[in-house]
């Protein structure tokens, strides 16, 4: 067994914010070590949970896409909803699943501009529980 | 530190102050922000047979800026805040070229034993709180009292009608996220959409904004006396709700959203500001505004994630603004406008 890259982040950044509290060195110094530190250990749930959380991510937006494709007032929007429903994320790399949650992302725009136009309450409720879970999936703690 | 910064820095002070023997000391770089380097130095010199150590505090454009801001505001509201007797520090030299120092730059008094507090502490103030609470939101609520015009400011950007600040503001920040997003951005869009269709009334008054009045950038001591309010560098003319839902964000509560800014609890922070001010915290009107302040955030840190993105500002800071501020305010924005659905 090795360290898993985000144990040696973690460890790295737990030594790094020591030195940087210990009031040794110039103070402009002390608090970039320690802004480092905190960087390090996103990355660290990054490298951990960040193909987790774009897969989920497109996974919910698909699945609304599928159930609110109907209230879309633009057909060709509408159109574009359903094609995107029947995607699925198959490349794990984080590039791709960025590419395809980008692209996602743009018809979620969209969709609720939709559906703002055209007063769809209900369905706008549903779209603000997706972004409420898309916010909550990416929020970071720093403690 | 850079011995040519400094010696760049002799030559400059000894003609702005009037004094040939003055030499820099102590030259060191302190955080201020990825919007401004920020330097300490002591400067000694004779005057009238005297020595006289003057305690400066250096403010240098970095290489490319986080918010690009006229060089002038900042200090220009010190000079009119300064002479007005509140607590911000003593200006003292201004250069708007790169001549002297290759990128513009200003020179302040350094206010000494009193500190910032850091976003990132959960209790800064301790037991003082209460003290600080008082005067950080007395304070606004004096400058909001201030006529921006009577002050001299009258020029600074922003709003000339009380039914053009939201709009103004509001364009402003549009287009910092659509010039700077790096990918779609789903919860900005519905919050600038939710603020076209539901624009808050007319401001009371034209006031000066300052434009970033907030928990950690201000220096108390340990007192609890609010010695300074910094960083003036977005200071506009607008509504003055806006200063004031900056300061109530959740971002800036040290993780307790019932003591906006962690000083004293929302009601008694607008009270005090309702008193000084003159104004209402109408809270329909306070509402926009502060969805406002969490957009204007998300516009901010957007901004501070393309600079790191695209290399032109390395700061730690504009890559923890573009994840850890980021998601924040997406978090903040998606619970207030979607409790409204």
């Amino acid at each position: 067994m090795k360290p898993e890259a985000d144990q040696i982040l973690n460890v790295s950044a737990d030594q790094l914010l020591a030195a940087a509290m210990s009031g040794e060195g110039d103070a402009y110094g002390r608090g970039t070590s320690a802004l480092h530190a905190l960087l390090m250990k996103f990355v660290a749930r990054e490298y951990e949970r960040g193909a987790e959380i774009r897969a989920a991510e497109n996974r919910d937006m698909r699945a609304a896409f599928a159930e609110l494709a109907p209230s879309a007032h633009d057909l060709e929007l509408r159109s574009s909803l359903e094609d995107a429903a029947k995607g699925n994320d198959q490349d794990l790399s984080i590039s791709s699943l960025n590419a395809s949650n980008a692209e996602l992302r743009r018809l979620l725009i969209a969709l609720h501009a939709d559906l703002e136009d055209i007063g769809a309450r209900g369905a706008e409720a549903r779209i603000w529980l997706l972004l409420q879970a898309l916010a909550a999936r990416r929020a970071l703690s720093l403690f | 530190m850079s011995a040519e910064l400094a010696e760049k820095l002799t030559l400059y002070l000894r003609r702005e102050l009037a004094a040939p023997d003055l030499s820099v000391h102590d030259l060191s770089r302190i955080p201020g922000g990825a919007s401004r380097e920020t330097y300490r130095l002591r400067a000694r010199f004779t005057r009238a047979g005297a020595a006289v150590e003057r305690k400066l505090i250096l403010r240098r454009d970095p290489p490319a800026s986080l918010i690009e801001t006229e060089r002038s505001v900042e200090f220009r509201a010190y000079q009119a805040f300064f002479a007005l007797g509140f607590p911000v520090p003593e200006p003292v030299a201004l250069e708007t070229q790169g001549i002297v120092l290759e990128r513009p730059f200003f020179i302040m008094g350094e206010i000494e034993g009193a500190q910032a507090a850091s976003v990132l502490a959960p209790d800064p103030y301790g037991s003082q709180r209460e003290e600080v609470g008082r005067q950080f939101w007395t304070t606004l609520g004096r400058i909001a009292a201030v006529d921006p015009i009577a002050l001299g400011l009258g020029d600074f950007d922003g709003a000339k009608r009380v039914e053009n600040c939201w709009s103004h503001e509001l364009a402003r920040w549009e287009k910092v996220l659509d010039e700077d997003e790096l990918e779609p951005q789903p919860i900005a869009r519905a919050a600038l959409r939710w603020l076209k269709r539901h624009p808050p009334p007319p401001a009371q008054k034209i006031a000066l904004v300052h434009g970033d009045y907030r928990s950690g950038n201000f220096l108390s001591d340990a007192e609890g006396r609010i010695r300074a309010v910094l960083d003036w560098e977005m200071a506009h003319l607008g509504d003055p709700l806006e200063d004031l839902a900056w300061a109530l964000d959740p971002l800036w509560a040290h993780h307790d959203p019932s003591r906006p800014g962690g000083m004293l609890p929302r009601a008694q922070s607008l009270a005090l500001w309702e008193r000084e001010s003159g104004l209402k915290a109408e809270p329909q009107a306070l509402f926009w505004w502060e969805v406002f302040a969490s957009f204007k955030g998300l516009a901010i840190w957007i901004s501070a994630a393309k600079e790191f993105a695209s290399g032109t500002n390395p700061d730690p800071v504009n890559a923890f603004s573009g994840w850890y501020c980021l998601a924040f305010h997406n978090q903040v924005l998606a619970q207030k406008l979607g409790a409204r659905a």
